[in-house]
C-alpha cells in the first residue's frame, strides 16, 4: 500500500510539469468529489430507507472504479445476501436471489468480512483458494475488489466491484471503494438509528397519551365531587387507551364478599342492567378470584372457557375477551376494573401495565367516592338531627314556660299580698318558690341562647351606643343585690371610650353575668370593680373581685357548661351556663375572654371586644345611628323574589325587613310594628301602592314614616307628590336601595331630633342647675360655663343652637361676651338669650338692641315658657328684640 | 265603678286562673274561654275592652281565632293582645304582622301585667 504513495511522491516534480497528467488528476478528483457529494446528499435525504443510498453508492463505485458490475451483499445468518446491484447479468441476479454467498476464505466477500479490510483478486480463475464457481460462471468476472461495510466495529455487508477481464484495480480504486463502503455502512447505521428513534417516539407518544389520560382522570378525581363522574371518566379512558370496546368498574363490598358494577362504558343498556344485578362473589366468580390475585388476569376467548353467571352475561352480550385489573388499596381489595373486547385475543403487556396504572387511580377514586358518600349521608343525618334539636328546644321552651308562668305568677301574687298578708315564714317560703322558678326560667333562656349560638343562629344586632349607658344599666341591676350581700360595686371610668360598637342587649347580658358572678362570690365587706378602657384596636372590660379566688385546676374548666368550680360554696343560683354563653357571645363579637385568679385574693374576668370602625359615608349617604327598635323596615312587595332581594340587602345593612305581600297587610304591619321605614311596590294585588302611600301619608300617626317606592313604573313625579321619600325604578341596585333608605331615615332622624344644644353661662351654680333641669328633660343638650372667657371657647367649639347668658359675671361680663360673639364670623349668627337678675337700663337695652333674641328676668321666670321660647329660637322661629 | 272588661282565651286552667285573679284584683271585669272557637261568640256576648289570646290552643289556634274576630264587624275593633309562651323573636314578629295589637310573653310579670293590658285599651281609646 506504500506503492501509490511512492509513485506520487517520486513522480511529483516531473509530473507537475506535465499539463495532461495534471488535468487528468484534477478531473478525477472533481469526479470523486461529485460522487461523494451525491452519495452524502442521498444519505441526508434518505433516513427511512437505505435502498436509495445503496443505489447511489453502487452507481458511483461501478463508474469510478470502472467495473462492469457493482453489488452489495449484507450479512445474513448463513452467509451474505445480495441486496443491491448494478450491471449484473440477469442469470446471476436470479441465482443470487436464491443463494447466499457463503462465509469463509473461499470467497472474496468472506475474506473481506474476516479480515475487516478491502481486498482484491487480480484473477479469480488464477486463485486456487477462490471457490465460488457457479457465481463466477454466471457473472463472468475475472478481476474483483471488495470493501467491508462496518457498523459498530462489525462487518454488516460487503461492497464489491468486478471486471470481466483480468485487469486488476489500482490503489486509487481501492481507496475509493473503501470510502463508498463506509458511506453505505453509514446509510445503514442512519436508517437503523432512525427506525429506533421512530420506535422510541411511538413509544413516547403512547406514554404521553397514557400520562394525559391519567392526568385527566386525576383531574376528574380532584375537580368533581360526583363519584360516578370520576369512575366513568376512568373506565372511559381505560377502554379507549387500551383500544378495547367496553369496560366496567366494580366496587367490592367486603362485608358481603360481593362485587357490584358501579359504572360501565361502551356497554349496551341491556348488558349494563344485567351486570348490575348479577351476583359476582369474590370466591365464586372468575372476576372475584382474579381480583384476589392482585395482578391482571385475562380471558382470551370467552367462547372457550367455563362461564360463571357474570361471564355469561358478557358472552351473551357478544363480548369475547377481557382483562381483569384488581383495584387494591394497601392490602385491601376495593374493586376491579374489567376491560373487554368484542373480538377474541390477548391484551398486550403494555396494555396491562397501562391499565394497572389506571387501577391505582381508580382505587383512590373509589375510596374517595365511598368517603364522600359517607360524608354526605352523615351531613344529611346531622342536618336532620340539628333540625330535630331545634324543634325540640322550641317546644321544650314553650312547654316549660307554660307551667313556670303559674309558678312564678302565683308566687308573685302571694308576695304582692294581693289577697291578704303572709307571715314571715310563709313569705320566706314563697320567695324561695319564686327564686327557684326564676332560676328555672333563666336556665331555660340560657339553654335557648346557647343552642342558638351553637346552631350558628344567634344574630348580633350590632349598633354603636354610649359605653356609659351599658355600664350604668348593668350596675343599677346588681347594686341592690350587692348591697344586700354587703359588697361594694365600683366603676372605674378612667380611659373609657365614649362609644362601644356591639349588640347592646347581648353586651349587657354578658356584663350582668360577669358582674353578678363577682358579687355572688365575694364575701361581705369585699369589693367588685368594673373597668372599661381602650387598648389599641380593642375595648377592654375587666371585672375584679376580692372574693375567694378560683383554684388553678378549675380555671380552664370555668367557661365550660355547668362548671362553677369549687368556689360555689353554698348558694349556687347561677344556671351553670352563664359563663359558657358569655364567652360564646363575646367570641361571636370577634372578641375573647380570660381569667386571672389567686386563691384567697380574688379573681379578674376580662373581656376584649374589637373596636369597630364607624361606617363611613358611602356615595353621599351615611347610616344614621338607630336603636334596636328602629331597625324594622316593612317591605310591601307581591313578587317573592323581588321581596327576598330587597330583604337580603336590608338585612345585610343591619336592618330588619318584614315582608308582606299586599297593601292591606302592609298597612296592618305598619300600624302594628311602627317601622322605621317602608319599601313599597306599586303594582300590588288588591289595594295598589298609590293607595297605600296615600293612606300612610293621610294618617297622622303614620305620616312621618319614610316610604321608599320601588316600582317598574317610571312615575317619580306622582310618587313624590304623594309624599314618597324616594322613588326607585326597578331593577334596583343594592347601593340605590340602601342609599334611598338611609337618606329617608337620616331626614327623619334630623327632623325628629332637631338640634337642641344650649350653652348656659352663669357664675351661680344653682342657676346653671335650674336651666339644665328645665331643658334636659325636653331633649336639650346643655353645656354649662361659669365664666365669660371659658364660654367663648366652648361656644366656638360646640356651635350651640342657642346661648343663655347672664349679664353679671366676675371676669368677662355678658355684654362683652355678646360683643365678642358678634365680632367673630363663626358665632355672629348664634342666637343669644339673656337671662339675668339685673334690671336693664336704657343704655343696657341700647347696647343689646338687635344683637340678642330676648331678655328673660330670673326673678319672675316661667320655666316652661322659657323652654318653649328657646325651642322656637333654636328652630329659627323667634323674632329678635328684648322683652 | 266598673273597671275595664277583658276576655281571656286560655286553655291552661292554672294560667287562666292566674291571669283572672291578677286582673280581677286590679279591677278588671274578666270573662274567660278555653278554646279559639269560643272566642268570637264570647266577644260578641261580652263586648270586652280588650281580648287576651293564648296562641297555642286546642282546635283553632290564636291566629285563626284572631282572624274570626277581625272578620266580624262587631268585634273587628276590639284590641287583641297575644299572651304566649313562644319565646322567639320570629314568633313575636309573626303575631304582630298577623294583626295582634301587642305581644306579652309568659311568664307574665304579675306586678306589671294589669298596666300592660290597660295600655292596649288606652292605645285604642276604648277605655274611659
Amino acid at each position: 500500500m506504500t506503492e501509490p504513495h511512492d509513485e506520487r511522491s517520486t513522480g511529483r516534480a516531473a509530473d507537475a510539469d506535465d499539463p495532461v497528467w495534471l488535468a487528468a488528476r484534477l478531473a478525477e478528483a472533481q469526479e470523486q468529489l461529485a460522487a461523494t457529494r451525491e452519495i452524502l446528499s442521498v444519505l441526508a435525504r434518505s433516513s427511512t430507507s437505505e435502498a436509495d443510498v445503496f443505489e447511489a453508492v453502487i452507481d458511483n463505485a461501478r463508474r469510478l472504479c470502472r467495473g462492469q458490475a457493482a453489488l452489495i451483499n449484507l450479512s445474513a445468518t448463513e452467509g451474505y445476501r445480495l441486496v443491491s446491484a448494478k450491471g449484473l447479468p440477469s442469470e446471476y441476479a436470479a441465482f443470487a436471489a436464491d443463494h447466499l454467498v457463503p462465509r469463509g476464505r473461499g470467497t472474496l466477500t468472506g475474506r473481506v468480512a474476516i479480515d475487516r479490510r478491502t481486498h482484491q483478486i487480480d484473477d479469480v480463475l488464477a486463485d486456487p483458494d477462490y471457490n465460488l464457481p457457479e457465481f463466477q460462471r454466471l457473472g463472468g468476472y475475472r478481476s474483483i475488489i471488495a470493501a467491508p461495510m462496518m457498523v459498530d466495529d462489525e462487518v454488516v455487508g460487503v461492497l464489491t466491484v468486478w471486471r470481466t477481464s483480468v485487469e486488476p484495480f489500482d490503489e486509487h480504486s481501492r481507496a475509493l471503494l473503501t470510502t463508498f463502503a463506509e458511506q453505505a455502512a453509514l446509510a445503514l447505521r442512519t436508517v437503523e438509528l432512525f427506525s429506533e428513534l421512530e420506535a422510541r417516539s411511538a413509544e413516547l407518544a403512547r406514554k404521553v397519551d397514557e400520562r394525559e389520560a391519567l392526568a385527566e382522570v386525576g383531574q376528574a378525581i380532584s375537580s368533581t365531587l360526583d363519584p360516578d363522574e370520576v369512575l366513568t371518566t376512568i373506565v372511559e379512558h381505560a377502554v379507549e387507551l387500551s383500544g378495547a370496546d367496553g369496560g366496567s368498574l366494580m366496587e367490592y363490598d367486603e362485608e358481603r364478599g360481593l362485587f357490584r358494577v358501579r359504572t360501565t362504558y361502551g356497554t349496551s343498556a341491556v348488558v349494563r342492567t344485567r351486570l348490575k344485578t348479577v351476583r359476582i362473589h369474590v370466591d365464586e366468580s372468575f372476576v372475584g378470584r382474579a381480583a384476589s390475585t392482585g395482578i391482571p388476569v385475562q380471558v382470551h376467548d370467552l367462547a372457550e372457557v367455563e362461564l360463571d353467571p357474570h361471564l355469561r352475561v358478557l358472552a351473551d352480550g357478544g363480548w369475547r375477551s377481557l382483562v381483569v385489573i384488581p383495584l387494591v388499596r394497601p392490602d385491601r381489595i376495593v374493586g376491579a376494573l374489567v376491560v373487554r373486547r368484542l373480538t377474541p385475543g390477548a391484551f398486550s403487556e403494555e396494555t396491562c401495565d397501562m391499565l394497572t396504572a389506571f387501577a391505582s387511580q381508580s382505587a383512590i377514586a373509589l375510596t374517595n367516592a365511598r368517603l364522600y358518600e359517607q360524608l354526605e349521608l352523615q351531613r344529611r343525618e346531622l342536618a336532620t338531627t340539628s333540625q330535630h334539636k331545634s324543634d325540640f328546644l322550641a317546644s321544650m321552651s314553650h312547654e316549660l314556660r307554660t307551667p313556670l308562668n303559674a309558678v312564678i305568677g302565683f308566687s308573685e301574687v302571694l308576695l304582692e299580698r294581693m289577697f291578704g298578708d303572709l307571715n314571715e315564714r310563709q313569705a320566706d317560703y314563697v320567695q324561695d318558690i319564686l327564686d327557684a322558678g326564676r332560676h328555672l326560667l333563666a336556665l331555660l333562656n340560657d339553654v335557648l341562647d346557647l343552642s342558638k349560638v351553637e346552631a350558628g343562629r344567634m344574630e348580633l344586632d350590632v349598633t354603636t351606643f354610649p359605653a356609659v349607658d351599658a355600664v350604668q344599666s348593668v350596675l343599677a341591676l346588681v347594686r341592690e343585690r350587692a348591697a344586700a350581700h354587703g359588697v361594694e360595686v365600683r366603676y372605674d371610668p378612667a380611659g373609657a371610650p365614649d362609644q362601644i360598637t356591639a349588640d347592646e342587649l347581648r353586651l349587657k347580658q354578658v356584663l350582668l353575668n360577669v358582674v353578678g358572678n363577682a358579687v355572688k362570690f365575694t364575701p361581705a365587706g369585699g369589693t367588685v370593680t368594673l373597668r372599661v378602657w381602650t387598648d389599641g384596636p380593642e375595648v377592654l372590660i375587666t371585672v375584679s373581685d376580692t372574693g375567694i379566688g378560683i383554684a388553678e385546676s378549675d380555671r380552664s374548666r370555668i367557661f365550660d357548661s355547668f362548671q362553677q368550680g369549687t368556689r360555689s360554696a353554698s348558694s349556687s343560683e347561677g344556671t351553670g351556663l352563664g359563663l359558657t354563653l358569655t364567652r360564646r357571645i363575646v367570641e361571636l363579637h370577634g372578641g375573647r375572654m380570660w381569667l386571672e385568679s389567686e386563691l384567697g385574693v380574688g379573681s379578674t374576668f376580662g373581656l376584649a371586644l374589637p373596636r369597630q370602625e364607624q361606617p363611613g359615608p358611602v356615595e353621599g349617604w351615611t347610616e344614621p345611628a338607630l336603636d334596636d327598635a328602629r331597625r324594622t323596615v316593612v317591605v310591601i312587595e307581591d313578587d317573592p323574589s323581588s321581596a327576598e332581594l330587597v330583604g337580603v340587602h336590608l338585612a345585610a345593612a343591619g336592618l330588619r325587613p318584614v315582608p308582606v305581600r299586599t297593601g292591606e297587610e302592609g298597612l296592618a304591619a305598619i300600624r302594628a310594628l311602627r317601622p322605621t321605614a317602608v319599601v313599597l311596590d306599586i303594582h300590588l294585588p288588591g289595594m295598589d301602592g298609590w293607595d297605600v302611600l296615600s293612606t300612610i301619608k293621610a294618617d297622622p300617626a303614620l305620616a312621618a314614616t319614610p316610604v321608599v317606592v320601588v316600582s317598574v313604573l317610571p312615575e317619580r313625579g306622582r310618587g313624590f307628590a304623594l309624599g314618597a321619600s324616594d322613588y326607585l325604578v326597578k331593577p334596583v341596585s343594592k347601593e340605590g336601595l340602601l342609599g334611598a333608605v338611609w337618606r329617608a331615615l337620616a331626614e327623619r332622624v334630623d327632623r325628629t331630633s332637631e338640634r337642641r344644644h344650649a350653652v348656659v353661662i352663669d357664675d351661680d351654680p344653682a342657676a346653671l342647675e335650674l336651666v339644665r333641669a328645665t331643658l334636659e328633660p325636653q331633649g336639650w343638650t346643655v353645656t354649662t360655663c361659669s365664666g365669660g372667657a371659658e364660654a367663648l371657647a366652648v361656644i366656638r367649639e360646640v356651635n350651640p343652637s342657642v346661648v343663655l347668658l347672664d349679664l353679671l359675671m366676675p371676669d368677662v361680663d355678658g355684654f362683652e361676651v355678646v360683643d365678642a360673639l358678634r365680632a367673630d364670623t363663626r358665632t355672629a349668627a348664634t342666637p343669644v338669650v339673656v337671662l339675668t337678675a339685673k334690671t336693664l337700663t336704657a343704655a343696657d337695652r341700647h347696647r343689646l338692641q338687635g344683637r340678642i333674641e330676648f331678655v328673660a328676668s330670673k326673678g319672675e321666670l316661667d320655666l316652661s315658657w322659657l323652654a318653649t321660647r328657646l325651642t322656637q329660637v333654636a328652630a329659627g322661629g323667634a323674632t329678635g328684640g328684648a322683652s | 265603678m266598673t273597671g275595664p272588661s277583658v276576655l281571656l282565651v286560655e286553655d291552661n286552667p292554672r294560667n287562666l286562673k292566674l291571669a283572672r285573679d291578677v286582673l280581677e284584683h286590679a279591677g278588671f271585669a274578666v270573662t274567660a274561654v278555653g278554646t279559639g272557637e269560643e272566642a268570637l261568640p264570647a266577644a260578641l256576648a261580652a263586648r270586652p275592652d280588650v281580648i287576651l289570646m293564648d296562641l297555642q290552643l286546642p282546635g283553632i289556634d290564636g291566629h285563626a281565632a284572631l282572624g274570626r274576630l277581625r272578620a266580624d264587624p262587631e268585634t273587628a275593633g276590639i284590641p287583641v293582645v297575644a299572651v304566649s309562651a313562644f319565646a322567639m323573636q320570629a314568633d313575636r314578629d309573626r303575631a304582630m304582622v298577623a294583626g295582634f295589637d301587642g305581644y306579652l310573653m309568659k311568664p307574665i310579670s304579675v306586678r306589671d301585667f294589669p298596666a300592660q293590658v290597660r295600655e292596649h285599651i288606652r292605645a285604642v281609646g276604648g277605655a274611659p
